[in-house]
């Protein structure tokens, strides 16, 4: 196999034909294009955060320092809520008339019901039951 | 063809600085497209990245200070380019530095713009076993025939380190040759 310095140094890559020729137009018209950051930087620059500061302060505005219904009530601590209703003359049947429930309330209702149920964990011996009496 | 002091005073005149610009792209173009088509391999990579590297000196030709040679700041950024083209052609699709040049040595044998004879075309695949900066080295040294020192100017590296390195490609190149 040859060594280094017995292998050509002629160039091996060609281009296109004519290709010398036209690249300086290309260049040329790609330079005299006006850029569009040159434009929009020292205009613009500033107009994302004018308009996100803008946005901002008009949510804050519009919205006001009020919290909603909503919000209030669930600032309420549950005690204090269940105390409340001790107190008044509503029956948990007039509030559950009163109340509509949707599917997903029913639902979450019922898991609360079974996850505060204590497993019971009673064996016969506990009952004081003799298993000759079934 | 004007000299490089001539035409640096025609770019810096508003009135020739368009004429004086197309000068340099004439006089500079073909060094530069071939210094990166040796390193990306592929014609329409090396054209984008020429094109590329000349928006760079219209733009920053006014920043260019005399101290330096034309040539050897041209070089420099079209050095960039091609460094920065292969890493981000790395990074997009994941690859290792041995699955570029896979990728490129395939090109070497299925390119219709690639004519040269068997032992040209191995020598070109073992210089792609070298990494980047050292294949760099190599070129610009054994086919454009630069100087150390204008390397050292191009690359931002001493004379010693570019000796070694030119050393250690061309027994890498030989190695690669004899197997």
């Amino acid at each position: 196999m040859k060594k280094l310095e017995d292998i050509s140094k002629e160039n091996i890559f060609t281009v296109p034909d004519g290709y010398f020729e036209k690249l300086p137009g290309v260049v040329q018209s790609r330079v005299a294009k006006p850029d569009p950051k040159v434009w929009f930087a020292p205009t613009f620059k500033f107009a994302v955060p004018i308009l996100a500061f803008a946005i901002a302060a008009t949510i804050w505005f519009t919205s006001g320092t009020g919290n909603s219904l909503e919000d209030e009530l669930n600032e309420i601590q549950t005690d204090q809520l269940m105390a409340y209703l001790d107190e008044s003359d509503f029956s948990t049947e007039l509030i559950s008339e009163e109340l509509a429930w949707s599917e997903q309330d029913l639902n979450e209702l019922e898991e609360e019901v079974i996850s505060s149920l204590e497993p019971i964990d009673i064996t016969i011996e506990d009952l004081s039951v003799e298993p000759d009496n079934f | 063809m004007l000299e490089d002091k001539d035409l640096l005073l025609k770019i810096k005149n508003p009135e020739t600085r368009s004429y004086g610009f197309n000068m340099l792209v004439r006089t500079y173009q073909q060094r530069v497209y071939w210094h990166v088509r040796k390193m990306v391999i592929d014609h329409d990579d090396a054209d984008d990245i020429t094109q590329e590297v000349f928006i760079k000196i219209h733009k920053a030709i006014d920043t260019f200070r005399e101290d330096s040679q034309l040539f050897t700041w041209i070089y420099r950024i079209a050095t960039n380019e091609c460094l920065n083209f292969l890493n981000k052609k790395r990074r997009r699709f994941f690859l290792p530095i041995e699955d570029i040049s896979a990728q490129l040595s395939s090109k070497i044998d299925s390119s219709n713009d690639i004519s040269g004879d068997e032992i040209q075309k191995k020598l070109q695949k073992a210089l792609l076993q070298l990494p980047d900066k050292q294949r760099l080295v190599f070129n610009m040294r054994y086919f454009d025939d630069l100087s150390y020192e204008d390397i050292s100017e191009i690359t931002n590296t001493s004379v010693g380190a570019l000796k070694a390195s030119y050393h250690h490609a061309a027994k890498k190149i030989e190695d690669y040759l004899i197997a």
